[in-house]
């Protein structure tokens, strides 16, 4: 098989979340959710979390997504375990920098790097914010939030 | 070689045609451009770049107002587009054209021109389940403010407009019927001569959305018997913001107008203005001069060339990708029409329209993904967004090849 150029987008570490996307599913017991849509591309994602002492204990996801979305929600959630809202904010800040191309790499970030890709793609960028907006919108108590109004 | 019946149109000499659109012969991400988004917006030859290019450096003036040279010579290159297209569309005259900035604006002219203030509460409007956006929403925009109601005719899985239904919902009560003339999803190619028949049996004005029907084969408006015809010129080779609606003249002269300004008026007094006959009433302000000349060129170029030829050339390419797209495993195309144009809706299996087209552009590939305006449709076939892959006839079976090569090596990617 021919490689593909310019497929940093689609690097192995992203595909490898796309393919096998952690923490998929539902979540018994959940404390907070939220149902995020971007209707741009009509896909929709919904983040169950568990949190206990302000902390973020267990965060399941799950809906039809696109592989930039579905590997941005794997990665989240294995970053934000035992997270506040506080550090989930604080990490949201520097992502949308990576995005924008302002920023090479960010430590805190963990595996989400991969997406810094994006700044080529600006017309994908809100299939990586989707889950950010779902999970902080869960976060915060809001049932739905859109890429378009958040 | 198979034999070709005498009466078909002599082939294309496509690399020749290619060699008329200086943009395909660009590389993206180190590829050569196969560019397959022609239903989105097509390439523009030489000639349309050029007259663009001699009217600003040679005629720029405004129209239908300066009586020095250059005014003359920009109304006349202007008003000679509204000659051109008027024939390219077998128009019974020059003045049914209304100038617009695509088939948007054309649609909503008569939404808020002729059909707002003659249409009552309880009345109805009738369209189909394939309309785009543009054929939808001014439309319910009209029943929001009347309190009319919109009426949707079926289509089947095939992507096929069920003409008896359509007929069925042409009430009295139907102040207007619209429909898409070709799909830009599906590639339909609706009978727009037999709906007109019976929408005129009925008294009902029917308006034809037209923007996906020109670039790819010859219209006929008398012969089609509707009576709006809305149009634009970017996706037949011609400028963006340039556009038309073709109205028959005893409706346009019974239409107030839309915008008011210079250029749609008779008299002005402070004690009331009177309009200027279609079609100056319905184009208020100055126009989209150099556009409108770009899309004289566009409409020399299709002649040159000869829509018999674009449409077999299209057909050809439509059957070749067809049937190499059918063999990638786990591809459904959506809307397999018997009358189609080059146009190609799909998704494989899983994989999500936005990483496959993300993907395809990787490989210099350009096609859209998404709901190509066009949400009640994706709703009926349960699906967010698909592939397109609209073609035009400068395109070769070579790029087809490499299109239905990429696409397996994306879906084993995403596999």
């Amino acid at each position: 098989m021919k490689p593909m150029s310019a497929a940093n987008l689609y690097q192995q570490l992203v595909l490898d979340h796309y393919r096998h996307p952690r923490n998929r599913g539902e979540l018994a017991g959940w404390t907070h959710a939220a149902d995020g849509v971007n209707p741009l591309c009509g896909d929709a994602l919904r983040i169950e979390l568990r949190c206990a002492d302000g902390r973020i204990v267990g965060m399941r996801f799950s809906g039809q997504a696109c592989a930039i979305t579905t590997a941005t929600a794997s990665m989240l959630s294995e970053l934000v375990q035992g997270r506040g809202a506080d550090d989930v904010a604080t990490l949201h800040a520097p992502f949308g920098r990576l995005l924008n191309g302002d920023l090479g790499e960010d430590l805190s970030l963990g595996p989400l790097n991969a997406m810094r890709e994006l700044h080529r793609h600006p017309s994908r960028r809100k299939c990586a914010e989707l889950p950010w907006a779902t999970l902080r919108a869960a976060l915060a108590g809001t049932a739905r939030v859109s890429t378009e109004t958040a | 070689m198979s034999a070709r019946p005498s009466d078909l149109p002599a082939p294309l000499d496509v690399a020749r045609i290619r060699a008329d659109f200086p943009l395909l012969a660009r590389t993206v991400n180190g590829k050569p451009l196969v560019y397959f988004d022609n239903a989105n917006t097509s390439q523009k030859p030489q000639a349309v770049i050029d007259a663009v290019d001699d009217f600003y450096r040679r005629h720029n003036a405004n129209v239908s107002r300066a009586v020095h040279t250059l005014g003359e010579e920009a109304t006349s290159a202007y008003e000679g587009t509204r000659d051109k297209l008027a024939r390219f569309i077998n128009a019974p005259s020059r003045d049914e054209i209304v100038f617009t900035s695509g088939t948007t604006q054309a649609i909503n002219l008569v939404a808020y021109s002729y059909l707002l203030p003659r249409i009552q509460p309880g009345d109805e409007i009738v369209v189909t389940t394939m309309e785009h956006h543009a054929n939808i929403v001014p439309w319910q925009i009209v029943c929001e403010r009347s309190g009319a109601k919109l009426k949707v005719a079926p289509i089947t899985e095939q992507g096929e407009l069920i003409v008896e239904n359509f007929v069925e919902l042409l009430t009295p009560r139907v102040r207007l019927a619209g429909v898409v003339h070709v799909s830009n999803v599906l590639g339909t190619v609706n009978p727009v001569a037999e709906l007109a028949r019976a929408a005129r049996k009925r008294g009902i004005p029917l308006l034809v959305d037209g923007s996906q029907a020109l670039p790819h084969m010859p219209v006929d408006v008398r012969a089609l018997g509707c009576d709006f015809y809305a149009l634009t010129g970017h996706k037949m080779f011609g400028p963006t913001g340039t556009g038309a609606l073709w109205a028959r003249k005893e409706l346009l002269r019974d239409m107030p107008p839309f915008f008011g300004g210079g250029e749609m008026i008779r008299e002005v007094r402070f004690e009331g203005t009177t309009f200027a006959d279609p079609p100056h009433r319905f184009e208020a302000g100055t126009p989209n001069i150099a556009g409108f000349v770009g899309l004289g060129a566009a409409i020399d170029y299709m002649e040159s060339i000869g829509r018999d030829r674009i449409a077999a050339a299209e057909r050809d390419l439509l059957d070749y990708a067809t049937a190499a797209l059918k063999t990638v495993p786990g591809l459904r195309i959506f809307g397999e029409a018997k009358h189609k144009a080059a146009v190609i809706s799909f998704l494989i299996e899983d994989a999500h329209a936005h990483d496959l087209a993300t993907l395809l552009d990787h490989e210099g590939i350009a096609v859209r993904s998404g709901h190509h305006c066009a949400h009640p449709l994706m709703r009926f076939y349960g699906v967010p967004a698909t592939v397109r892959a609209s073609l035009s006839f400068y395109n070769t079976r070579e790029e087809v090849d490499r299109f239905v090569e990429a696409i397996g090596r994306v879906r084993k990617l995403l596999g």
